[in-house]
């Protein structure tokens, strides 16, 4: 009977696609995480960080993960770009905010684009992940000052499940573990119901 | 293997790929192409028909068309939309009059099923003019914000001075189909 329930659970799952917004700042790695996503999970190779240049527009990634479809949004991050973000949170089920942990002179910036990116009505009870990224660096701030400068215990709330996770977007380093805490969150969300909701 | 042979061909051997400048008419499209390909500002007269050119970047030969962009002539850039991997599509950000017009026919173009899978980079020319949009504000009034399910690019570019051209070609030549 269970494994019924989950066939069919499983079913109804397997044919949403989900759509997840990669934001945060300029140089925080967003195109870089999303490259390496790319890597982790097809067959295709991403590209090497030494190529990419910073975005001015849209980057797209589709890949399947965790018995989901995922389809990624990285937008451009330079604070006269951050205006075309709100265009997309309606359609998105979920964020990944970058962070660059290495550099703490920009944690300030990071936070009140974080708070005004989940502020937003349109991305009501999204699930997010904030990456705290370059790990790989040197000198990274731990996880609890990142966690801290950018305010995650006020957008942790039981609607909207907001998560930190140590990352390397370079090597790959708790990409994985970000990736299938947020198809987790999105499958649990009411907000992926909405969205199904509106699409019918 | 298939992937491996291309691969390597690729890595020796030069790829080629095919553009289309679009745009309207007075965008710069011309200029670009020319600057593009000898480095220089040509005096330009409005294209009737189709300029073509190959210009080499990176191991990879750009065939560039440049079709005419006069209200006339449009409709006969589909015909050559067939094997396309990119649209560049060049506004003249100083032309803020006609930036809903040059939205249209861009969006006109998005829904062309030949050109689904072409990656599309746009120019935001005449950045040296009094008065010139910058990227974002013609990101806006272009709509690029309603492209969901593709990858853009917007690039800042003066033709004249010959700013931010081969940056999109870098975009460009990473982004298409390996």
């Amino acid at each position: 009977m269970f494994s019924l329930l989950y066939g069919l659970w499983e079913y109804i799952f397997r044919k949403v696609e989900f759509r997840i917004l990669i934001l945060g700042v300029d140089k925080s790695g967003k195109t870089t995480l999303l490259e390496r996503i790319k890597t982790i999970y097809t067959e295709a190779e991403g590209l090497s960080p030494d190529k990419i240049l910073p975005t001015v527009g849209l980057n797209i990634g589709r890949v399947e993960a965790c018995n989901a479809k995922l389809v990624f949004w990285d937008l451009g991050g330079q604070a006269g770009l951050r205006s075309i973000w709100e265009k997309y949170y309606a359609e998105a089920h979920a964020i990944l905010y970058v962070v660059d942990a290495s550099e703490e002179s920009r944690f300030e910036e990071a936070k009140q684009a974080f708070h005004r990116a989940i502020s937003s009505q349109d991305l009501d009870e999204a699930p997010v992940v904030v990456i705290a990224n370059k790990q790989d660096h040197t000198q990274v701030a731990e996880l609890a000052v990142v966690e801290k400068a950018l305010g995650t215990q006020k957008a942790n709330r039981p609607t909207r499940p907001c998560r930190t996770q140590k990352v390397s977007a370079t090597n790959g380093d708790g990409v994985e573990d970000a990736v299938s805490w947020l198809v987790d969150a999105m499958k649990r969300s009411r907000r992926t119901h909405l969205l199904a909701q509106q699409i019918q | 293997m298939g992937m491996w042979i291309s691969r390597l061909m690729s890595a020796f051997g030069e790829r080629e790929a095919r553009i289309l400048v679009l745009g309207l008419d007075n965008a710069g499209k011309t200029t670009i192409l020319y600057r593009l390909q000898v480095g220089e500002v040509v005096s330009t007269i409005p294209t009737i028909g189709f300029n073509v050119e190959t210009v080499t970047y990176k191991n990879i030969k750009f065939q560039v068309w440049d079709l005419g962009g006069q209200t006339s002539i449009r409709p006969y850039w589909r015909c050559y939309f067939p094997n396309t991997q990119a649209v560049i599509y060049v506004v003249d950000s100083s032309d803020v009059d006609r930036i809903g017009t040059a939205k249209t026919e861009f969006h006109a173009i998005l829904k062309e099923d030949e050109l689904k899978d072409a990656l599309l980079l746009v120019f935001a020319n005449k950045q040296d003019l009094p008065g010139a949009l910058d990227d974002a504000a013609v990101a806006e009034g272009l709509d690029l914000h309603n492209i969901k399910n593709r990858q853009w690019s917007i690039f800042k570019t003066s033709a004249m001075k010959g700013e931010g051209l081969f940056e999109g070609l870098e975009w460009l030549s990473n982004n298409l189909k390996r």
